[in-house]
């Protein structure tokens, strides 16, 4: 059970809604509701826009394609022994 | 990243690399004596020369240069048995199969990050370095390791429930046949 009441997407204002249109954009899928980190990240895109623009920055085709990379944060999270 | 052979792969590798990494900072630094290649008896000297030549023949001028045994395989050198079952399940493990050997590098180095591991941070570091990775690369491995080192721990913090699982296909395939070996 999460700490905090996630919020549907309606409750958030306008300019934090924008970063679900990007987060569905990032994910090519069409969630009901955004996913719980886009909504946590959403609650002040003071902190959320810039630490997901560094993400996408992170992620992004290089060396590494983004599905290696998407593969690599998948390691990561395991290994912080994270289930989200 | 379709298909799940690529993540039991992936998933053996990350396990396997805690393994030598847990070995290597807890009992390396002279807690407990390796073995010496210049020492060992003829069954690990032969396991030896197999780890010399996986950790030096994926490049050329290899950072290892086919001399060194990294600290894990020396140190539970003294059961030969012990040392060749490791050795083959960390080989099969970092073998290019479904996923490239430099993938799956950039994770175990990932990995080893993640946990602070100071062996394995600076093996798998020079492991990329001799498979040809750059520096981009490499900093590109350290900016998804850094960012979803944040992540995990705001979920964690808020206890969020994982709620992507659905987006992925889900592979209906069977189980291959790897054999026996």
């Amino acid at each position: 059970m999460p700490t905090v009441r996630l919020r549907d997407a309606s409750e958030y204002p306008e300019p934090a809604r924008r970063l679900f249109e990007l987060s569905r954009q990032w994910f090519d899928y069409d969630f009901k509701e955004p996913p719980a980190m886009s909504r946590v990240m959403a609650w002040d895109p003071h902190f959320g826009g810039p630490h997901g623009r560094a993400m996408k920055r992170a992620m992004a085709d290089g060396e590494f394609s983004r599905g290696e990379k998407e593969m690599v944060a998948a390691a990561v999270s395991g290994a912080n022994a994270c289930t989200y | 990243m379709s298909g799940d052979d690529g993540w039991y792969e992936a998933a053996f590798v990350v396990g396997i690399t805690n393994a030598l990494n847990v070995v290597a900072d807890g009992l390396g630094a002279a807690v407990m004596a390796p073995v010496e290649p210049d020492s060992a008896p003829p069954d690990v000297a032969a396991v030896f020369a197999e780890i010399r030549g996986f950790y030096a023949s994926a490049a050329p001028g290899g950072a290892l240069g086919g001399g060194e045994i990294p600290t894990p395989f020396g140190i539970i050198a003294h059961d030969a048995a012990y040392l060749a079952d490791v050795w083959a399940a960390v080989k099969r493990a970092f073998t290019d199969r479904r996923l490239t050997r430099r993938l799956k590098t950039a994770l175990a180095f990932a990995v080893s990050l993640t946990t602070r591991s100071a062996f394995g941070t600076a093996f798998h570091l020079a492991e990329l370095r001799r498979l040809g990775v750059g520096e981009g690369g490499i900093r590109e491995i350290i900016g998804v390791t850094q960012m979803f080192s944040s992540y995990t721990k705001i979920a964690d913090t808020l206890q969020l429930s994982s709620d992507m699982a659905d987006i992925a296909p889900v592979d209906r395939t069977g189980v291959p046949n790897a054999g026996a070996g």
